[in-house]
């Protein structure tokens, strides 16, 4: 039972946190928030409730579920053993707030001491740059203060459990791993890792380093991309639609003749006369 | 006397038909503007009846087939397409550097996407090359046909809905390289007035075609 207090008072604060970092950003009519669920609880499959209605039966350990279209407000959610009733939740949140229109992740986990625990992260959705993909590392293994390198070198250091490190990074391959914090100790990986352009790849870290069940689950979020600044594709002024120079010139001639032979014409005739 | 009239009438016969040249000659202007934007418009998804559940593992590697020729009969187009990105400096198209290369933009849709703009770039000249693949265009008539060949040998044929001219400072440029709406191919280069003195086109031609 203590547990459960913990779990919820925890969850609670981070869905609050959440809630206040998003409210500079959320538009004044109310939009439905994006839930994803994601599952980094090795080997516990469970159901998943939300304000007492089974959302998910049998959700397996390294699924992501959703994204789920959640109206803004308050929830209660209960996670319970595979055909269980509500009642005998092994983890539940009560109240947990849903702001307007964000994007959240949902994660069932093991907290740094290796206890279950629901964490609720903001996903930032904000459009990368062309050309660029979002790295997004959560660290939610029972596991010690890590560094996550890509190629060899460290990109985030330090990062400690329930937490994210993130940066827009060129799109592309890299051979990622974690090592713990300041050492070479490799605990992941290396794993190579496909970051497509336009997307968010979020990686969590999951299960627990003193009972070897350490992994990793990874949610894609798309749709993040942008159009290039500009097409340039000319040099050569070949294709110049303004009228060219020969137009002027030949206005220019015609006026010239047209005039000059109008006054030569009649300045004969007056002469004849 | 007559001179003087004879040439006269020689002038005014010299800016009529200027005049009338210079009118025919004038570029073709935008056609089925309409058509392009409702290629572009996303079609709206049917609520999911179940919540949907996809295994967290790793995002695999692209598996989307890339064009590698295209050819419009029309304007005697047969070009090489080399898969292109950002110039890192600019933040622009990298427009492949010969001008009878075009280049597909690699991070959109390629030939087997179920939605969105395939987008091919190319020069319409270039200062030291002469008349680029895209030379012509700008004379893309509606309805004319384009064929896009895939890495993988399939052959995808497009029909011209749309040509449209925008200043290069008022391109909708994320309705081009939208990665939802109508499965589509968008062929983009330059045009309009060329200023001598930065070496650039003010403009840029595109074409809207559909499957």
């Amino acid at each position: 039972m203590r547990l459960l207090v913990r779990a919820v008072a925890a969850t609670g604060l981070a869905l609050l946190a959440a809630g206040a970092g998003l409210a500079v950003a959320a538009p004044a009519h109310a939009a439905n928030a994006k839930v994803s669920v994601v599952h980094g609880i090795p080997g516990t499959p469970v159901d998943v409730y939300v304000n007492g209605t089974r959302t998910l039966q049998n959700f397996q350990p390294k699924q992501v579920a959703g994204p789920l279209d959640l109206p803004p407000g308050q929830y209660d959610i209960a996670l319970t053993a595979p055909g269980q009733p509500v009642g005998s939740a092994i983890l539940t949140v009560n109240d947990a707030t849903v702001p307007d229109g964000a994007n959240i992740s949902l994660v069932a986990h093991l907290d740094a001491s290796g206890q279950p625990k629901l964490t609720a992260f903001v996903n930032d959705t904000s459009k990368v740059a062309a050309g660029k993909a979002r790295l997004i590392v959560r660290h939610t293994a029972a596991a010690p203060a890590v560094d996550v390198r890509a190629g060899g070198q460290p990109v985030f250091r330090n990062l400690t459990n329930p937490n994210e490190a993130k940066a827009d990074v060129a799109a592309g391959t890299v051979s990622a791993d974690v090592v713990l914090a300041g050492t070479s100790t490799v605990a992941l990986g290396p794993t190579s890792l496909n970051l497509r352009e336009g997307t968010a790849t979020i990686v969590y870290a999951i299960g627990s380093a003193e009972q070897k069940s350490l992994d990793v689950v990874a949610q894609t979020i798309t749709g993040l991309h942008s159009a290039p600044g500009g097409v340039p594709s000319g040099t050569g002024g070949l294709a110049d639609t303004r009228p060219g120079g020969w137009l002027y010139a030949a206005l220019a001639l015609g006026a010239v003749l047209a005039l000059g032979g109008a006054l030569h014409a009649a300045r004969t005739a007056r002469a004849t006369r | 006397m007559r001179r003087g009239l004879l040439a006269a009438a020689l002038g005014v016969v010299i800016l009529i038909g200027t005049g009338t040249l210079a009118c025919r000659s004038r570029p073709p202007g935008d056609a089925g503007s309409a058509a392009a934007s409702a290629l572009a418009s996303p079609s709206s998804a049917p609520p999911a009846a179940s919540v949907p559940v996809a295994d967290g593992g790793l995002p695999a590697p692209d598996a989307d087939v890339p064009p590698v020729r295209l050819t419009i009969p029309a304007i005697r187009v047969a070009a090489r397409v080399d898969p292109v990105a950002v110039d890192p400096a600019t933040n622009d198209f990298a427009v492949p550097p010969s001008v009878d290369v075009v280049g597909w933009y690699r991070y959109g849709p390629g030939l087997s996407a179920p939605a969105g703009s395939v987008v091919i770039a190319g020069h319409v000249d270039g200062a030291a090359q002469g008349p680029g693949a895209f030379f012509r265009l700008r004379d893309l008539a509606i309805g004319a046909e384009i064929e896009v060949t895939g890495a993988d040998g399939r052959v995808v044929r497009y029909t011209v809905a749309a040509r449209e001219i925008y200043r290069k400072t008022a391109i909708p440029l994320d309705r081009y390289f939208a990665r939802d709406g109508a499965p589509r191919l968008t062929l983009i280069t330059c045009g309009g007035p060329f200023d001598r003195a930065t070496g650039h086109y003010r403009d840029n031609v595109v074409i809207t075609a559909a499957r």
